[in-house]
């Protein structure tokens, strides 16, 4: 047991030394938390000034564009005059709108230099284009006013999953994400740190150390305290990152309150709709941060109490399976061979249940995810995957032991494996 | 000190070693030979409990070897290898600790070693940044720092300059002075004659040749014999008796060198030199036994 502390002691202390480790702890809190904030700002960047000259061949268009905070429309001409005028750099892009015999035109052109036009541009002019249609047009033809036209076509039926036992609303839409998230962030983890493990073993075999290590300490205690080193390097990792993203975003948010303060988001949001049509697509954008109350009731209702326990030792006992899995086929590798080959075949099974995701989420409790949550290769992630939805007691209890029971058996045989590959080709005999 | 018994060892079809008995003694230099490929370095692995035999037992200290026996015993094996990143001091006291010494005094030990091999300024740095020479040396610290009751050299001096191979020879007589049982694999003939009390030739998975290195040289010896003389004149050759063959002469500095055989019964040295002292002026003479080196060729069959 002192022994294997040792080498416990080791693998935790050279791998918390090492740059690359700090170097991934601190990319990955900083990395979510741009994800977090970067479509915020994204939306809220101030635009640039541009100038759009329209050259309406049809005449149904001219003088009905209404300008914005940073684009104002100008009618030309000519194509001729225009194109002088763009190449003068005296507007930004040049929307043509050619005759056509039919009365509704059905195409317009938009000319720009090369990655000049702002992406808000062009979504203005199309939803100016659509609004125009609608307005100077349709109604007139058919006769319909345009507070019947909005009631029309802004009918947008929310479909809502409620429990039959509860009546509360079950989000669905909340569980899937959060499913899938759980899923991944366990794939991932125990792919990143049983490949470390795999490392781990190819590096002592290659560099030779095995063989005075041999002379020292069984394999099984060598192989065990580098699994459980790695384990503590791991669950140290995890801790950092769910600290940093915190601080991280904690910052951002504390930095940028105007930005991230939902009643202003709200505010604009209802500002926008008076605007008519041409304001839908920043209402969508925005509908995503402003329904994020509706996304922190329903984490509410989310049973955080199985869910966390169970994530750890899904976490903890498929990273021990698959970490002697890892450590037998290192040890049978040559350091110098394509062992990128063998990480697909060993981690499908892992991979599977992702695969298989969407059938998994139409029937949580159905028999292909019953079975792939008690097999124990498969387990760790399909039993995510189902948890959000809610997982029968009697079923998570089987699972784990099943898993809890595979891991010593594998352990077993990885030992057995591990005890004669490590010296396999390392020297003559 | 360690007693091998009837040991064989196959992997697949090849037999690696074939029914092996060895006797090491406490305190002796013991020299393991043999070609390459003549199961060498998988007798040596047996004993550190790596490989398990097929058949046969190792008796350590008199009680079948154990897995607690690791930390009487020092490997260095001939396929070196070191945690390239790890600092220098760091990797040595881990090994010991592994080995079951405590770290303080691990520390103490190392101190000296370090000062001894020349390697104190560098025990902060990572082993990757010595060189191979100094990579060597702190293969042999970590091979004794536990102070070992037996210790295994496999190939000790190779990699290393004859003033480092001359230290290093030092300071094996030096452990074995201080109790140390020593069981030496080498290909270097000239240091198995200096350093070993006893040698076992193996051979094709077999012991060929077994026992003190004296007692050896003395069974093969071809009752050749040197002799050194000088003659009033050069030229002057003293007639030999017809037992004695003259293999070759060479002079140096008016001192002519003759290397005789002797053959035929009842003819020895006493009588040789009876016969040639009215002759010449006798230098030195003595009997030529066979190298080590000689030996093995004459032994080893390829």
């Amino acid at each position: 047991m002192k022994k294997i502390l040792l080498v416990i002691r080791r693998e935790y202390t050279t791998r918390l030394r090492k740059t690359s480790f700090w170097v991934l702890t601190l990319l990955i809190p900083l990395l979510l938390a741009a994800c977090y904030a970067l479509p915020v700002y994204l939306a809220s960047r101030p635009a640039k000034s541009s100038v759009v000259l329209v050259v309406d061949e049809t005449s149904l268009f001219q003088s009905s564009f209404s300008n914005r905070k940073n684009i104002s429309y100008r009618d030309a001409g000519s194509m001729d005059y225009a194109r002088r005028q763009l190449d003068n750099e005296a507007c930004g892009a040049i929307l043509h709108i050619p005759a056509r015999e039919t009365t509704i035109p059905t195409d317009a052109f938009l000319y720009s230099r090369a990655g000049a036009l702002e992406p808000a541009v062009r979504s203005d002019i199309d939803a100016q284009l659509q609004r125009i249609l609608v307005n100077n047009i349709l109604l007139d033809v058919h006769n319909i006013s345009q507070e019947d036209y909005h009631a029309i076509t802004h009918t947008n039926i929310a479909l809502h999953t409620r429990d039959i036992e509860t009546g509360r609303d079950n989000h669905r839409q909340l569980k899937t994400v959060m499913a899938l998230i759980l899923g991944l962030v366990i794939f991932l983890a125990i792919f990143l740190w049983g490949s470390q493990v795999m490392n781990g073993v190819m590096e002592e075999k290659g560099n030779r150390i095995v063989e005075v290590l041999a002379s020292s300490l069984r394999p099984f205690q060598l192989m065990a305290g580098k699994v459980t080193g790695i384990a503590l390097v791991s669950l140290t990792q995890l801790i950092l990152w769910i600290i940093l993203t915190g601080a991280a975003i904690g910052a951002i948010r504390s930095a940028n309150s105007d930005l991230f303060e939902l009643a202003t988001r709200q505010e604009q949001m209802q500002s926008l709709a008076t605007k008519g049509p041409e304001a839908v697509a920043q209402m969508k954008a925005l509908q995503e941060t402003a329904s994020l109350p509706e996304a922190v009731k329903g984490l509410a209702k989310i049973n955080f109490g199985t869910i966390v326990p169970l994530f750890a030792l899904c976490f903890l006992l498929g990273y021990l399976l698959y970490a002697n899995i890892f450590a037998a086929v290192g040890s049978v590798l040559d350091r110098e061979g394509n062992y990128s080959q063998f990480i697909l075949p060993l981690t499908f099974p892992l991979l599977l249940p992702l695969l298989l995701f969407p059938l998994i989420q139409a029937s949580p409790g159905g028999p292909l995810a019953v079975w792939l949550s008690m097999i124990p290769f498969t387990s760790p992630v399909a039993m995510m995957l189902r948890l959000p939805f809610g997982v029968p007691t009697w079923q998570a209890v089987l699972s784990m032991a099943i898993l809890a029971v595979s891991v010593p058996v594998a352990a077993r045989l990885a030992a057995t494996v591990y005890r004669k590959g490590i010296l396999r080709g390392s020297a003559k005999f | 000190m360690i007693r091998i018994e009837h040991i064989s060892k196959s992997f697949n079809s090849h037999v690696a070693l074939d029914d092996v008995s060895l006797h090491v003694k406490r305190g002796h230099i013991f020299g393991l030979l043999g070609p390459n490929g003549a199961g060498k370095t998988t007798l040596l692995r047996i004993v550190n409990r790596i490989l398990t035999p097929d058949s046969g037992s190792v008796l350590f200290a008199g009680h079948p070897l154990c897995a607690d026996d690791a930390e009487h015993i020092g490997y260095l094996p001939e396929e070196r290898g070191l945690y390239k990143k790890m600092k220098v001091a760091e990797q040595a006291l881990y090994l010991a600790q592994l080995k079951g010494v405590p770290r303080r005094e691990a520390e103490a030990r190392l101190h000296t070693w370090l000062d001894r091999f020349e390697l104190s300024a560098w025990a902060n740095r990572r082993v990757g940044e010595l060189s191979k020479g100094m990579q060597q040396k702190l293969q042999f610290i970590v091979t004794v720092l536990h102070r070992p009751e037996l210790l295994i050299f496999d190939e000790p001096f190779s990699g290393f300059d004859p003033v480092n191979a001359a230290l290093l020879k030092e300071c094996i007589l030096q452990l074995r002075d201080e109790g140390a049982t020593v069981i030496l694999s080498t290909h270097n003939m000239s240091s198995v004659e200096e350093l070993c009390n006893e040698i076992a030739l193996l051979d094709t998975s077999h012991v060929v040749l077994a026992g003190e290195v004296d007692q050896i040289r003395q069974a093969h010896r071809t009752n050749r014999y040197k002799v050194v003389y000088r003659t009033e004149t050069a030229d002057k050759a003293p007639q030999l008796p017809d037992y004695a063959k003259t293999l070759s002469v060479a002079s140096h500095c008016g001192n002519t060198e003759m290397l005789l055989e002797l053959s035929g019964d009842g003819q020895d040295a006493n009588d040789l030199i009876a016969k040639l002292m009215p002759q010449c002026r006798i230098v030195a003479f003595n009997e030529v036994l066979p190298t080590m080196n000689d030996i093995f060729i004459e032994r080893v069959k390829y």
